[in-house]
């Protein structure tokens, strides 16, 4: 092991002068951010929400078709892609043959997520997406598995989201 | 004998062997999907060009014979150009339903795509639309859309099966493949279409959609539906057996298994097991670890002498029947062993292909070690010494594939006043109506062990343990020993990491070496 020794000068042994400077930057600050509050960094939060960038990775969500139904044909893409191994998907039978496949399952381990959007990235009917919402708060003991209920139809989705993609246009093209 | 030379590499074959075998034979590596060792030649799917030298064309592999001083090359950018359009034209209806396709992952169309392909596609018509999952028998769904003609599957009903039940209708782009009007895909091996499916157009009912088939590993051991013992490969992750495909075995089963022998992964999973050893009470049953129970259950056994018998099954190995009945006669000095054996009369009984009526793997094993130990008992002996009340405890080595084992109702009905101790690994009802004071003890499963099973004709066979499902479960050797007082002989492991269905490093040793990161996805 070795010790760097510092190169202690005379001048550094007086503390006032550092305390001013110090003083100094807080008062600068102080003084600009009356005077211009919007480009101030602190937020009251919670009563004032920070505004992320579109492309945040929060929470996942579940789209839905037109008829409120789960886009997910649960190929299981997203749980083979995700490296936190958090998604557990049960597959079933549909009654429509154009369907054919659907989950009658799909949780994701919210505490084992690591937000990377992998999922997203591999799915292939754009039915998984990263949400704007990153508050995820719980007590002890809640339930952190979010089951189809949660990720496709929670409240703040308003009944589910749609998806950019409309498969009725792509049957009817061909496609 | 003809000589050729393959992609350089100079071979001698049988007289009448056609290109692709030849190259099998040799491990060389060929795109195909209407050959199929097992079936007569079609050559419909023209994916399996090769050049021939001196000839302006390139001809098909699986039709072509080899002939003296032929010279074949099936590296070249013209062969890969013609497997590649080949590829296109089988793709152009195709509806690339690769998500919900329970074939993605060993699909044949996926593979030579990522082989040849590669190409965006140029077709600006619409997709002719067919029938999809069509309702074709009890066991199979057919998809006409993902289906590429190679009649694979009509070759199979034709000339395995013999029961001709799928035709090719229609023509053109709009063919397809059907059974005629009211009638369906249903003979004892229907599933075998759903394996040589090149394509996910068949699909088996039993396995749709219950996993993907990257979250399986595969290992193979020997069938215990019958005493055929046809060799196959099961397919398992941690939560359990998932399916059974037939593996390729000359002497047994050639490429094929029965419908019924598919079943047989589920009476080994966890939940259809007995995990704790019980004991019958007044009050009901009670638990205990199965060794434990084991040791405890040796009391009924200890100094019962001549009213103390064995019963066995044809359902375990060699090995443990061995052990088992050594250390049976050696500690209790009775010869008073019973081989037990469903359908009685029916044991001979054979459908002509695999199909046998003698339910139990192991029967000729059996056999061998009674007479080996020179135990010549019949069953009606034991019925005899039941009914006269000789008996007073009773082990049942029970089997473990019940299926054909309804007899198992009315064993445990004649033995209602005799102490019972039954081993047994898949769980069975009648076994609740157990005498007080009777024992259960779980054994492992067939999958779950090394061994040796011999097969109606005297073959003998060796397996491999596949996975572990209930890990505290006894062997029937163990069971036996411990329950006629002995102690367990721990064996020192040589090896104790067998090569067997280890779970595959992430990264291979090979790419470690070259200093590659090739990651396996999808890990169980
Ligand atoms: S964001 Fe990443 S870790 Fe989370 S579920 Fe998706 S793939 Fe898995
Ligand atoms: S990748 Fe998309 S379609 Fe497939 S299972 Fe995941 S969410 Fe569903
Ligand atoms: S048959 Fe193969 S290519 Fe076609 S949908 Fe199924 S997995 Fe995909
Ligand atoms: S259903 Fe499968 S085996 Fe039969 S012809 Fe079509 S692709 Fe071949
Ligand atoms: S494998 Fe030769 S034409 Fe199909």
């Amino acid at each position: 092991m070795s010790v760097v020794q510092k190169n202690t000068s005379e001048a550094s042994k007086w503390y006032l002068p550092g305390i001013l400077v110090g003083l100094g930057i807080t008062a600068k600050h102080l003084v600009s951010n009356l005077f211009n509050k919007k480009q101030m960094l602190t937020i009251n939060y919670p009563e004032q929400k920070y505004e992320y960038s579109p492309r945040f990775k929060g929470n996942h969500v579940l789209t839905v078709k037109k008829d409120g139904s789960l886009r997910c044909t649960a190929c299981m893409l997203c749980a083979t892609n995700c490296p936190a191994e958090c998604i557990t998907i049960v597959a079933s039978e549909h009654d429509d043959p154009s369907v054919e496949k659907y989950p009658i399952k799909y949780e994701i381990d919210m505490l084992r997520c690591v937000f990377c959007g992998f999922c997203e990235e591999a799915c292939p009917v754009d039915a998984v997406r990263m949400g704007p919402e990153w508050q995820t708060p719980g007590l002890a003991g809640s339930n952190f598995h979010y089951g189809i209920d949660q990720l496709a139809y929670r409240p703040q989705l308003k009944g589910g989201m749609l998806s950019v993609l409309d498969d009725e246009e792509r049957h009817k093209s061909g496609i | 004998m003809p000589k050729c030379t393959i992609n350089g590499k100079e071979i001698e074959v049988k007289e009448g062997t056609t290109i692709i075998e030849a190259m099998f034979k040799n491990e060389q590596k060929i795109a195909h999907y209407c050959w199929h060792p097992g079936l007569s030649v079609a050559g419909v799917c023209r994916l399996c060009m090769v050049e021939i030298e001196g000839n302006p064309r390139l001809q098909i592999a699986c039709n072509t014979v080899v002939t003296e001083g032929m010279k074949i090359n099936n590296a070249s950018d013209k062969v890969k150009d013609a497997a590649k359009w080949g590829l296109d034209f089988h793709l152009i209806n195709h509806p690339l339903d690769c998500p919900v396709c329970d074939q993605a992952g060993e699909c044949g169309l996926q593979d030579q795509y990522m082989e040849f392909g590669k190409y965006d596609p140029e077709m600006a018509e619409k997709k002719v639309k067919k029938h999809k999952v069509v309702d074709l028998g009890p066991t199979v769904v057919l998809d006409s859309e993902r289906c590429i003609l190679c009649s694979r599957c009509v070759r199979f009903t034709d000339e395995v099966s013999k029961t001709s039940e799928l035709g090719i209708f229609n023509r053109g782009d709009r063919s397809e493949i059907g059974t005629v009007d009211g009638k369906s895909l249903d003979n004892k091996y229907s599933l075998n279409t759903v394996d040589i499916c090149p394509v996910g157009a068949l699909t088996s009912k039993d396995f749709r959609f219950r996993q993907r088939v990257w979250y399986l590993k595969d290992q193979e051991t020997i069938c215990n539906g019958c005493s055929t013992g046809c060799s196959i490969k099961t397919y398992f992750n941690r939560e359990g057996f998932y399916r059974v495909k037939p593996a390729y075995n000359e002497q047994v089963n050639s490429y094929w298994m029965c419908d019924e022998g598919r079943d047989l992964y589920k009476f080994v999973n966890r939940e259809n097991r007995y995990l704790k050893a019980r004991r019958k009470t007044e009050a009901g049953w009670e638990e205990m670890i199965p060794g434990a129970g084991a040791k405890e259950a040796s009391a009924l056994v200890k100094g019962q002498g001549d009213s103390l018998a064995l019963v066995l099954t044809g359902q375990y190995t060699v090995e443990e029947f061995e052990t088992a009945v050594a250390s049976f006669v050696q500690e209790t000095k009775s010869k008073q062993v019973y081989h037990w054996q469903n359908h009685a009369g029916k044991e001979n009984d054979f459908d002509g292909f695999l199909i046998r009526g003698d339910k139990n793997p192991n029967t000729a094993g059996l056999k061998k070690v009674l007479s080996k130990h020179g135990i010549a008992t019949s069953w009606h002996e034991f019925q005899s010494a039941i009914s006269s009340g000789k008996l007073k405890t009773v082990i049942v080595a029970g089997p473990e594939n019940q299926m054909h084992y309804q007899e198992i109702d009315t064993l445990v009905k004649t033995l209602a006043k005799t102490k019972v101790i039954w081993m047994q690994s898949a769980k069975n009802a009648s076994l609740e109506a157990l005498s007080v004071g009777s024992w259960i003890l779980p054994m492992k499963s067939y999958v779950e062990k090394d061994g040796t099973f011999i097969n109606y004709a005297g073959l003998e066979r060796k397996f491999k343990k596949v996975t572990t499902v209930v890990s505290e479960a006894l062997t029937l050797a163990e069971g036996v020993q411990l329950v006629v007082g002995q102690n367990l002989m721990v064996k020192p492991e040589t090896n104790a990491f067998i090569e067997t269905a280890r779970r595959q490093d992430q990264v291979m040793l090979e790419h470690r070496k070259k200093n590659e990161f090739v990651f396996k996805r999808g890990s169980l």
